[in-house]
């Protein structure tokens, strides 16, 4: 294995181990959508580790736990059924139709997102992808399905060159307060991936590289653009280990950060000369999605 | 407790909505699950809370489950777990200091088995375990049951958190290496 591939199995043990934080079991949860090679690594590990729960002593739950969960199924209906609320999707995401389970199609946002095609940085890109965890209206939910944190949002988009989105899956994640957007930026199982965590309250910028080479002569930098044509800005430069820079969005509102399109590019030490994105940017999913 | 391979025919009947096959899955597997999920969260609301929705999620997604990458009950204990972690997680760090009983109640080793009741996979994965330093294996029992995070880790071995971090993944992969597959 690689040091890359050895940080993802890593990460991958950790998550089924139990040890990650909050807002690292949310990028792992992001991860497996995006991601199968790193869901086949979960999926190994539980596998590995599961057997342990053999040893675990088993204790009678309360008798009127099933009659709660029988309930809650005859409110959410027969297994396959979407998980998300039949009402009330909220105004932005807009359903118009649920060709499966799990896949829903967007057309307003589509409409949004080929607005990006006038964005020259997104054309050098073969990809860009972004999952976005967002808050999501627990009231629209059916009650069995309203966490007592608000639900979570998983935004995926796969955008390509040209900028055209293919689909969006819509699912729900539970996540941490801590973590109110997760980004997955991955081209391929092969290339780089990084994880994006933006704290909308804090203004505040997290990105993780779980499987990125590491090189002497380049580094990573990371971009926002806030708006349709308009060109990105930087968010600064990705170090090797985590990358947190407090404030890098202080200058945008949370409506703007929700919205925002992020992308990482390759570029010279020191960053990019031009103030723009000079060498490839990488990846590119953005998905929505529902565990 | 049923064969895996009555539990492999149970979910296939759950995915097609079968609500009396679901009853069966759950009689046959509730008492594992809220263990599990107990044992992390030492407070039986939040038991009972993460048990309720992790059974609606196995009615959901039983469609999903493939028998060839999972036994029923791994698959079943890694959606409780899984929701039991989040919830200890966004509750944050402290709940372990509260109680330094339940701390106490935590061994490593929480259901001794005759040796005659394990699994080939079990005695493999115990034999791995047994190679790891003492206090790397208990490290490695007390987050997978108990579900402590790093820091608590820290706290209780008196290393610093990036440390634990460090050796928690030197053991998994040495037990992957161990377990060879």
């Amino acid at each position: 294995m690689t040091s890359m591939e050895e940080d993802k199995d890593g990460f991958a043990a950790e998550y089924v181990l139990g040890t990650l934080d909050a807002e690292e079991r949310a990028q792992a949860d992001a991860l497996i959508l995006v991601d199968a090679a790193f869901a086949a690594l979960v999926k190994r590990w539980e596998r590995r580790l599961g057997v342990l729960t053999t040893m675990v002593a088993a204790v009678e739950p309360p008798l009127p736990l099933w009659e709660r969960i029988k309930s809650g199924l005859a409110d959410a209906g027969q297994a396959g059924d979407l998980h998300l609320p039949e009402v009330a999707a909220p105004a932005a995401m807009p359903r118009t139709d649920a060709p499966s389970a799990e896949v829903i199609h967007m057309r307003q946002r589509m409409q949004r997102w080929r607005g990006f095609s006038a964005i020259t940085w997104l054309a050098a890109a073969c990809l860009v992808g972004i999952v976005l965890v967002r808050e999501y209206k627990p009231d629209v939910l059916p009650s069995e399905l309203r966490p007592h944190e608000p639900p979570v949002r998983v935004v995926t988009q796969v955008v390509e060159k040209p900028v055209e989105v293919v689909k969006e899956v819509v699912r729900e994640v539970p996540a941490p307060r801590a973590a109110q957007l997760v980004a997955v930026f991955q081209k391929d199982e092969q290339s780089p991936a990084f994880l994006l965590t933006v704290d909308v309250d804090k203004r505040m910028v997290t990105v993780r590289p779980v499987a990125a080479e590491r090189m002497a002569d380049k580094t990573y930098q990371l971009w926002i653009a806030a708006q349709p044509g308009q060109p990105p800005r930087s968010l600064g430069l990705i170090g090797n280990d985590e990358f947190t820079q407090r404030a890098a969005l202080s200058d945008y509102d949370p409506a703007v950060i929700s919205n925002a399109t992020y992308g990482i590019s390759l570029e010279p030490p020191g960053g990019s000369p031009t103030g723009q994105p000079t060498g490839p940017v990488i990846h590119a999913r953005l998905v929505q999605a529902t565990p | 407790m049923l064969t895996s391979a009555e539990l492999v025919w149970l979910m296939a009947a759950v995915a097609k909505g079968d609500q009396a096959a679901f009853e069966r899955l759950y009689a046959a597997t509730r008492a594992k699950l809220y263990g599990v999920a107990l044992r992390i969260l030492r407070r039986s609301d939040l038991a009972d809370e993460v048990i309720q929705e992790a059974y609606l999620k196995i009615w959901h997604n039983a469609g999903s489950f493939d028998p060839k990458l999972a036994t029923p009950i791994t698959w079943m204990v890694a959606i409780a777990r899984n929701r039991a972690l989040d919830l200890v997680r966004k509750k944050g760090e402290a709940s372990i200091e509260d109680e330094p009983a339940a701390m106490e109640a935590a061994a490593d080793t929480p259901n001794p088995l005759a040796r005659r009741e394990m699994t080939e996979e079990l005695k493999r994965l115990l034999a791995c375990l047994g190679q790891l330093e003492e206090d790397r294996r208990r490290m490695v029992l007390l987050a997978y049951y108990s579900g402590l995070s790093r820091e608590q880790l820290a706290a209780q071995f008196d290393a610093p958190a990036n440390t634990i971090k460090t050796w928690l993944r030197r053991s998994l992969m040495q037990i992957r290496e161990c377990l060879g597959s």
